[in-house]
């Protein structure tokens, strides 16, 4: 099941992330004005509820579990220099910590059009990959691998921008409304980048099927 | 509906409140007799579950501890630094306000003693006309007082203190030129600042051949 409570995105209000209560004293808020003082535990706790939902954002957004390190990275540095950079009245602490993922983001793409293929490394080392069900075969996995392996690919080969707005509303299952308020964009324009990224993906990935079923269908 | 509009609206059909119920609708009746569309459907459902799977497949990915590590150690260097600087500024603020003060008061000594210096400069020229002024007085026709620069030859003397009135008649007038700090040798008082002056005197001379009385003289240039 989908973890809610790091998701920064789903965060509304201050500490109020996904279904779970929050202590007052523990609002995102409160522990970046207690960081700002000196507060380390603080600070650590607020990486820890942000930094789950910004590592995965940047790493679909980047393909690079090491692009993605360096991102989150300074996004809590940013926060580290310039704690007063947050304003309440322009939204959540979660929203600013986005639009400063989605900027280094944005930069990262522009420096390294394009990465290497994703190969995401648990903690202890090992691969990430695809969980072994008892019903697959090891040549299922590894025609499910691949076919991981070129969705990736198509995903990140999308424009920033239609890339963006894939990642938000089909991998992270924003709606379009967060969606919008996340990248500070109309609702109109997030569709359309969604509308054009879905049509490109749809054609790259028939294209990367061996019978394009559209295709077929035409005939 | 048409081909184009279905097109439009199948990414958003399976999806809660992207669309709403009447074009769901519409687009399904159009699904249900168009097999292009509806192959348009089944393979969008497919990219989705893919993309899903994609999803799952970096659910749990999390920044390595690494960089938590790298972060609270920033956070330390940059709170120490903070503190180092608040304390550096306090210290800087502290020692400019103790060099102001120290200036306040330095300036306010100073006055004070050049106020005091005035009032003494003051009291003693005060004090100074207060006795010419009584020298004036106790002169009577102002003859030897330390203000008199003029006299005549009417024969106004004035005895000099000590000396015991005489016999005038056969006394001598002899006039002499002096310095008027030599009067104070004749026992009358002299205005220091003009002691250096020189003037004109008649002295009464009696028959003893000491001064019995005196009077200023008109200088004769």
């Amino acid at each position: 099941m989908r973890e809610k409570t790091e998701r920064a995105p789903r965060t509304g209000k201050d500490g109020v992330a996904g279904e779970t209560r929050i202590a007052p004293q523990d609002r995102d808020d409160l522990l970046l004005r207690r960081a700002a003082k000196g507060d380390e535990e603080a600070f650590a706790l607020l990486y820890r509820r942000h930094q789950g939902a910004l590592y995965r954002f940047a790493l679909r957004m980047t393909g690079s579990a090491w692009g993605a390190e360096e991102i989150v990275q300074d996004v809590f540095m940013t926060l580290i220099r310039a704690p007063k950079k947050y304003d309440p009245e322009r939204g959540s602490v979660g929203a600013l910590l986005f639009g400063i993922a989605r900027n280094r983001v944005m930069k990262h793409l522009e420096r390294k059009p394009r990465e290497v293929a994703l190969e995401e490394k648990n903690e202890d080392g090992t691969g990430a990959g695809i969980i072994l069900q008892d019903s697959f075969t090891p040549a299922m996995w590894v025609e499910k691998r691949e076919r991981m392996h070129q969705v990736r690919a198509a995903v990140l080969d999308l424009p920033a921008e239609f890339r963006e707005a894939v990642v938000m509303c089909e991998l992270e299952e924003m709606s379009y409304e967060e969606a919008a308020q996340m990248t500070g964009c109309p609702i109109g324009t997030i569709r359309s980048r969604l509308h054009r990224g879905r049509a490109l993906l749809l054609a790259k990935l028939e294209m990367l099927r061996d019978v394009p079923r559209r295709m077929k269908v035409a005939r | 509906m048409n081909c184009e509009q279905v097109e439009a609206i199948v990414p958003d059909l399976d999806r809660d409140g992207a669309a709403d119920s009447l074009e769901r609708a519409a687009a399904v009746a159009h699904l249900s007799h168009c097999p292009r569309c509806a192959a348009l459907q089944e393979s969008w459902q497919a990219a989705r579950e893919e993309l899903r799977a994609l999803g799952e497949e970096t659910l749990e990915a999390r920044a390595p501890a690494r960089v938590e590590m790298r972060l609270r150690q920033e956070f330390r260097t940059r709170h120490r630094t903070m503190v180092a600087h608040r304390a550096a500024v306090v210290a800087a603020w502290a020692l400019a306000a103790a060099a102001i003060l120290v200036g306040a008061i330095s300036s306010w000594n100073w006055r004070q003693a050049r106020n005091l210096e005035a009032e003494k400069q003051k009291m003693a020229q005060s004090a100074l006309a207060a006795r010419e002024t009584a020298a004036e007085q106790n002169q009577g026709s102002g003859t030897f007082s330390a203000g008199i620069s003029v006299g005549d030859d009417s024969g106004d003397f004035t005895p000099l203190p000590g000396t015991v009135p005489d016999e005038t008649e056969e006394a001598a007038i002899l006039r002499v030129r002096m310095q008027r700090s030599s009067l104070g040798a004749l026992g009358l008082p002299v205005n220091e600042e003009r002691a250096g002056e020189w003037i004109q005197v008649d002295l009464l001379v009696g028959n003893d051949g000491l001064p019995q009385a005196v009077r200023l003289a008109l200088e004769e240039n």
